[in-house]
C-alpha cells in the first residue's frame, strides 16, 4: 500500500491529457457516418433533466447520504509538514479507544506535501472517530521543503524528490524553421503570460462508503470514472476487478479531482477490511482543497513573427508548469494547433515543488494555454494594427497542426466567430486597445478554443425491452451532473419512437457495459452513439414482429408516437407496448460506440466574446456580458448543452477574477483552503451569459454527429475576459487571477511607460 | 471540533459570573456565525459556550432622549431594515447591507461583529502558533500579506474585520459593558479597540467576565450625512480590502465635523484624524480629499503584498465623500 501510495505521489501525469489527445484513429474499425436527422423530435431539441426534480427538491441520494447497516465513519489524519521523514505511527492508543474499530497507518517513509495522508481510522460515529484521531502518535523528522515555483527553480533549491532534479525537461515540439520565420517578419515580440494552481472546489466534497460481503467488494464513490477506481483498487489492495463494484448515481462535481482513484477511497476499503463492517469517509473542505489535485500553474513566455500582412511567420514557446509533486500541464496546445504557422517551437519544462499533486482540472492545460496564447494573439494584432477578430479569422485554417497537419473532420470556428460578433457587437469595441477615456473603461474582446473530445470506440450500452412494455437503457457511465441520464433517456426514446419519461435509465454501475471516464469531455460522444447502436437494432427487431402484425413489409413502417405504422396508410398502426407483448421475454439489445475513420482531426471548437468595465481607481473588473458559440457537432440536448455553457464561462470567469491558491514559503502550507479566502464567484458577480451553438452534424464522427461539449466553454472563457480588458485599459494583465492589486499595478505601469 | 457543553445563563450577571469564572475555555456565543468556524476549524477548543440569546432584553433597537439604542444581540439584518437607524444613519445601514451575505445577516449579530475575532489565514490555521495565538512571530510579517494591515502593525498584522465598526465610530457611538459585578461601563466604540501593541491575544479592552450589551449612537445633528464604501474584491461575501466610513455635517461643499474612519487597514478600525484635520473647512474637491488622504498615507507600512490597499484608500475616500456631496 504504502509503496503504491509514493507511486501514485510521485507518477508522471499527463496520463489523462495524452489519453484525451491520443491519435484515436490508430486502432479504429470502420466508423459509422452521422445520419441528418431532421426529423429528429427530441434529439437538439429542448428536453429537462430527467432527474432535475429529484434533484432539486433534495430526493436524490447522494454518496453522503447512503447509510448501511453497522456502517462505520472513517477519517483520515493529515501531515502538517510540507517534507518530513515518518519515523514512527503509533495507532494503538486510537485503536484502543472505545468505539473505535480499526486504526491503520497509511504512509511509510516520507511525507512530501502538507496534507498528505498519514493514518486512518474508523468509528461508531464521527465524534469518537476525532478523538482517534488525536491519539495517534505520528513522529515526524521534518526536512526542508519549498512551494514556490520560483524558488524549486534556483539552483541549491531543497529537492522535491531524491532521484530527479526539480526543474526537467519534458517532450517538446517543432515544425518549420522559427528562426527563419522570425527573420521574415515586420514584428517580433515576447510576452510572458502566468497562471495561478485552481483548485477544483466541487460543491460536494469527495466521499466513499466501502462495504466487503466476504471477498466482495462494494463502493459508493463520488466519482467521474467507477471503472478507473474498480480497476486501480483492484490493482492497490491486489484483488481481482472481477470481485469490485463501483456504484455512483448522484455527485456534486468533480471538475477532473474526481477521476480515477483517489486516497479516502483506499481508506475506506482498508478500514472496511479491518473492521468487519462498512465505512464511510467524507472529506472536508480542507482535505479537498489539499489533497485531491489541482490545475498546475504555469509561466508561458511567447515568442512571435507577423507580418503587416497578418501573416504569423512563427511562433515559439517556453513553458514551466507546476503541479506539486506530480507533473504540471501542457499549455502549448492551442499555440500548435489553432491558427496558421508553419514555424512552431515548444519547449516544456516541469518544475517539482512539495505541494498537493495536480489532477487534471477541466480541460487541462487548454485553459492555461489559450490564456497565453489568445491573449498573445490580441497583442501581436495589436502590433501591426489590426483587429483581434480579423486577424484570427487571416490565420484559419481547415487542417490541424496549424494548416500543416490532416483536415479537420468538421470545423465551425468560422461561424461561431460571425454569431459571437454578432451577439455580443464586436463594433462597440475600441478600436485602439485603452482608447476610452473616463474613470470606468469599457472593453470587448474574443477568443478562441480547441479541444478534442470525439468519444471513446469501444464505449458499450444496452436496450432492454420487456414483455409489459417497458424499456431500460443501461451503460456502466457516469453522470457527474452534466445529464447524461437525460441524454441516454433522449437518444433511446428518440430512437424508439418514445418519450424520455417511458426510458428507464440505469447507469452508475461498474457492473454495467464498459464506458469511459468522465473526463475529456468523452461521456456524451461515447455513450449517446452506443444507445443509438443498441436502440437502433432493438428497432429492427421490433419492425419484424409489426411487420407480421401489420402485415407489410418491415421497409414499409414507420415508428413514431409510441406507434408502428404503415407508412402508406396511417390508419394502420399497432402500439408499440403491444409489440413489445409479443416478446416471450425480456430481450437484450447490445449497442457500440464504432471507431473513428483514419485521416481526419476530431475536434471541438468555440469563440468566446465578452464585455467588460474596468474602474480605473480601484482595479476592479466588472463583467457585463458573455457570449460563447460553441462547435460540438449535433447538440442532443440544448437545455443540458447551455446549462454546460453557462457553467463553463462561470468558472471561467471565476479563474479569471478570484480563484488562486496561496501558499506560505515558512510553513509549507496553503493559508486559504476554505471557500471564504479561496475566492469563488458569487451571484452578483455573474453577467449575462449567451449560450449559443452552431450546430453542424459532424459527418463521421459518430453515428449522432455529436461531439463533446464538458470541457469547450470552460477554456476560452478566461482569456476572452482578459483581452476584453485589454480592449478596456489598453494594458494586458497577462496573470489570472486578475484582481484589483495586479490591475492597479499594470496600470501604474503603463503612466510610467507613458 | 471537540464536545462542549453550553451554558444558558437567564441575565447578563449571571453570563458574566460564569465568564469570569475561567480565563480559558468559556466563550460567548451571539450568532455564532464565526465562533462555530473556529470550533469546527479547532482554531479554539472551548468548554463551555455561554449562550447570550436565552438572556431576555439584549435585543431590540429603542430611541431614548440623546441616543439610539442598539441591543448587543440585535441581528445585523434586523438593523439594516429598522425605520429609525434608515432615517438618521444610512452610513450604517450601508455598512450592514456591504457585510457577509442575507443568510449570515439573519443570523449574526451587532455585539458579535464588534468582537469578532480576526480572518487572518495564520491566526486561522490550526496548525500555526502565532503571537495571537501565543506563539512567537507574526508569520503575516514576511509571509503572504496581501489582505494584511498598512497601519498600526508591527506585532501582529491584522485588520480588524468588522463593517458596523468604522460606520458606528465615525456616528461617535458609545459602546456599554457590563461586568461581573454587576457594573456598567459606557465608553466611546473607539475606545474599545486595542492595537496588538497592548494585548496582542485580544482586539479590544473587554477583561475577562466583561460582555458587550448595548451601542447607544448619538441623535444626529441637522443636516449630519454618513456613508459607506467598501471596497472589496468580489460581489459579496466578502471582507473590506479597504472600507471608508463618513459622518457629518457637510454644507456649501465642505464639513467642518467630518469624521473619516477606515476598515480593512489595519488591527482596529483607523480614524484618519490627520485626514480630517487637512480637510476641515476646506472646500472638498477630489484634489484636496487626496492631499487629505496623502497626509494619512505618508504614515502607512505596507508589507510586501498589501501596498495597493494605499492607491485603494487614495481612491476610495474621493468616491465616499463626493457620494455626501
Amino acid at each position: 500500500m504504502a509503496k503504491k501510495d509514493v507511486k501514485l505521489a510521485m507518477e508522471e501525469s499527463n496520463l489523462w491529457y495524452d489519453a484525451f489527445a491520443s491519435d484515436q484513429t490508430a486502432h479504429a474499425p470502420k466508423g459509422d457516418s452521422a445520419e441528418t436527422g431532421q426529423d429528429f423530435k427530441l434529439i437538439g431539441h429542448y428536453t429537462k433533466r430527467i432527474d432535475g426534480e429529484k434533484i432539486v427538491t433534495g430526493k436524490a441520494p447522494f454518496t453522503q447520504d447512503i447509510k448501511l447497516r453497522g456502517m462505520l465513519i472513517g477519517k483520515i489524519l493529515r501531515s502538517p509538514h510540507a517534507k518530513a521523514e515518518v519515523l514512527s505511527i503509533d495507532v494503538s492508543a486510537a485503536n484502543n479507544l472505545p468505539g473505535v474499530k480499526a486504526a491503520l497507518p497509511m504512509v511509510r517513509g516520507n511525507i512530501f506535501y502538507a496534507g498528505q495522508m498519514v493514518a486512518a481510522v474508523a468509528a461508531i460515529d464521527e465524534k469518537t472517530a476525532e478523538k482517534a484521531l488525536e491519539l495517534v502518535k505520528v513522529e515526524y523528522k521534518p526536512l526542508p521543503f519549498v512551494v514556490s515555483e520560483n524558488r524549486a527553480k534556483e539552483e541549491g533549491a531543497p529537492q522535491v524528490f531524491d532521484d530527479r532534479p526539480n526543474v526537467q525537461e519534458r517532450r517538446g515540439y517543432s515544425r518549420g524553421d522559427v528562426e527563419a520565420g522570425f527573420k521574415r517578419a515586420d514584428a517580433v515580440i515576447e510576452r510572458t503570460y502566468k497562471t495561478t494552481v485552481e483548485i477544483h472546489q466541487p460543491a460536494e466534497t469527495h466521499s466513499s462508503i466501502a462495504s466487503w460481503q466476504g471477498e466482495r467488494l462494494t463502493i459508493w464513490d463520488s466519482t467521474q470514472a467507477i471503472h478507473s477506481v474498480r480497476d486501480e483498487l483492484a490493482e492497490v489492495l491486489q484483488i481481482p476487478a472481477s470481485r469490485i463494484r463501483v456504484i455512483k448515481q448522484y455527485m456534486g462535481g468533480g471538475f477532473g479531482s474526481k477521476l480515477g482513484l483517489n486516497g479516502q477511497t483506499v481508506a475506506a476499503a482498508m478500514l472496511a477490511k479491518e473492521a468487519h463492517r462498512p465505512v464511510k469517509i467524507m472529506l472536508t473542505r480542507k482535505s479537498n482543497s489539499l489533497c485531491v489535485g489541482n490545475r498546475p500553474s504555469t509561466f508561458q513566455t511567447y515568442k512571435g513573427g507577423v507580418k503587416k500582412d497578418g501573416t504569423i511567420t512563427a511562433l515559439s514557446l517556453l513553458s514551466y508548469t507546476s503541479g506539486g509533486i506530480r507533473g504540471g500541464d501542457r499549455s502549448s496546445e492551442p499555440m500548435i494547433d489553432v491558427h496558421k504557422c508553419e514555424n512552431v517551437k515548444v519547449e516544456d519544462y516541469n518544475i517539482y515543488m512539495n505541494t498537493g499533486p495536480s489532477k487534471p482540472t477541466r480541460a487541462p492545460g487548454l485553459v492555461q494555454g489559450t490564456f497565453g496564447m489568445e491573449g498573445f494573439m490580441d497583442e501581436l494584432a495589436n502590433e501591426i494594427g489590426w483587429d483581434p477578430l480579423a486577424f484570427r479569422k487571416a490565420n484559419y485554417t481547415t487542417k490541424n497542426r496549424g494548416g500543416t497537419g490532416i483536415p479537420y473532420s468538421s470545423k465551425g470556428l468560422d461561424k461561431a466567430y460571425e454569431i459571437g460578433a454578432k451577439e455580443i457587437g464586436w463594433h462597440k469595441r475600441n478600436r485602439v486597445p485603452g482608447g476610452g477615456t473616463g474613470r470606468i473603461r469599457r472593453g470587448v474582446g474574443m477568443a478562441a478554443g480547441i479541444w478534442w473530445g470525439a468519444g471513446s470506440p469501444g464505449t458499450q450500452a444496452d436496450v432492454k425491452l420487456h414483455p409489459d412494455g417497458s424499456v431500460e437503457a443501461i451503460c456502466g457511465t457516469q453522470d457527474i451532473g452534466c445529464g447524461t441520464k437525460t441524454h441516454m433517456a433522449v437518444v433511446a426514446a428518440e430512437t424508439l419512437g418514445l418519450n424520455p419519461a417511458d426510458i428507464t435509465v440505469r447507469l452508475g454501475n461498474s457492473d454495467y457495459p464498459w464506458a469511459p471516464v468522465s473526463g475529456g469531455s468523452l461521456t456524451t460522444p461515447s455513450v449517446g452513439p452506443a444507445v443509438r447502436d443498441a436502440a437502433l437494432k432493438a428497432v429492427e427487431y421490433l419492425m419484424e414482429i409489426a411487420a407480421s402484425k401489420l402485415k407489410v413489409p418491415a421497409s414499409q413502417i414507420l415508428l413514431g408516437n409510441k406507434n408502428f405504422s404503415d407508412k402508406s396508410d396511417p390508419e394502420k398502426s399497432v402500439p408499440f407496448k403491444e409489440v413489445l407483448g409479443e416478446l416471450s421475454h425480456e430481450m437484450i439489445f447490445h449497442g457500440e460506440r464504432k471507431g473513428l475513420p483514419d485521416g481526419y482531426a476530431y475536434n471541438t471548437f468555440g469563440a468566446q466574446f465578452a464585455e467588460v468595465e474596468v474602474d480605473t481607481a480601484t482595479g476592479r473588473i466588472k463583467v457585463i456580458k458573455v457570449v460563447a458559440v460553441h462547435d460540438s457537432g449535433r447538440i442532443l440536448n440544448k437545455q443540458t448543452a447551455e446549462s454546460q455553457v453557462i457553467g463553463g464561462v462561470t468558472q471561467g470567469l471565476s479563474t479569471a477574477l478570484f480563484e488562486q491558491r496561496i501558499m506560505d514559503d515558512t510553513t509549507g502550507r496553503m493559508v486559504n483552503p476554505n471557500l471564504r479566502d479561496y475566492k469563488i464567484a458569487t451571484s452578483m458577480d455573474i453577467p449575462e451569459i449567451v449560450p449559443l451553438f452552431v450546430d453542424i452534424v459532424d459527418p463521421r464522427i459518430n453515428n449522432l454527429g455529436a461531439k463533446g461539449l464538458g470541457e469547450p466553454p470552460r477554456i476560452p472563457a478566461s482569456a476572452v475576459i482578459a483581452n476584453a480588458v485589454y480592449n478596456a485599459i489598453g494594458v494586458h494583465i497577462r496573470e489570472i487571477p486578475m484582481t484589483p492589486d495586479k490591475v492597479l499595478r499594470a496600470l501604474k505601469k503603463k503612466e510610467v511607460a507613458k | 471540533m471537540k464536545e462542549f457543553k453550553i451554558a444558558q445563563p437567564q441575565s447578563l450577571e449571571q453570563a458574566s459570573a460564569l465568564l469570569a469564572e475561567k480565563s480559558t475555555g468559556y466563550f460567548l456565543i451571539a450568532g455564532g456565525t464565526d465562533l462555530l468556524d473556529e470550533i469546527k476549524n479547532t482554531v479554539i477548543a472551548p468548554e463551555v459556550l455561554i449562550d447570550l440569546r436565552s438572556i431576555p432584553g439584549l435585543s431590540g433597537i429603542k430611541t431614548e432622549k440623546t441616543h439610539v439604542s442598539i441591543g448587543a444581540m440585535t441581528r445585523v439584518a434586523e438593523l439594516a431594515e429598522n425605520p429609525v437607524i434608515k432615517e438618521n444613519y444610512p452610513g450604517l445601514v450601508e455598512a450592514a447591507l456591504s457585510l457577509a451575505s442575507p443568510q449570515l445577516r439573519n443570523v449574526g449579530t451587532v455585539g458579535g461583529n464588534l468582537c469578532q475575532r480576526p480572518r487572518c489565514w495564520y491566526y486561522r490555521d490550526v496548525d500555526t502558533i502565532c503571537r495571537k495565538k501565543g506563539g512567537s512571530r507574526c508569520y503575516a510579517f514576511r509571509g503572504r500579506n496581501k489582505y494584511h494591515a498598512i497601519f498600526g502593525g508591527g506585532v501582529c498584522y491584522i485588520v480588524h474585520p468588522s463593517d458596523l465598526a468604522p460606520a458606528l465610530i465615525s456616528l461617535d457611538a458609545d459602546i456599554a459593558i457590563d461586568g461581573p459585578d454587576g457594573k456598567r461601563d459606557i465608553l466611546k466604540l473607539e475606545d474599545f479597540f486595542a492595537l496588538p501593541q497592548k494585548n496582542v491575544r485580544k482586539e479590544n479592552i473587554l477583561e475577562p467576565g466583561h460582555i458587550v450589551s448595548e451601542i447607544r449612537i448619538p441623535l444626529p445633528k441637522k443636516g449630519t450625512k454618513s456613508t459607506y464604501h467598501k471596497f472589496k474584491e468580489r460581489g459579496t461575501w466578502d471582507f473590506a480590502v479597504v472600507s471608508v466610513a463618513l459622518a457629518g455635517t457637510v454644507s456649501n461643499g465642505l464639513s467642518t465635523d467630518l469624521k473619516i474612519v477606515c476598515g480593512g487597514v489595519a488591527p482596529v478600525p483607523w480614524r484618519l484624524k490627520k485626514a480630517e484635520n487637512f480637510i476641515r473647512g476646506k472646500k472638498l474637491t477630489e484634489d484636496i480629499i487626496k492631499q487629505g488622504a496623502g497626509q494619512v498615507l505618508a504614515d502607512a507600512k505596507p508589507l510586501a503584498e498589501n501596498a495597493y490597499k494605499m492607491d485603494l484608500l487614495e481612491s476610495v475616500l474621493p468616491m465616499a465623500v463626493s457620494s455626501m456631496l
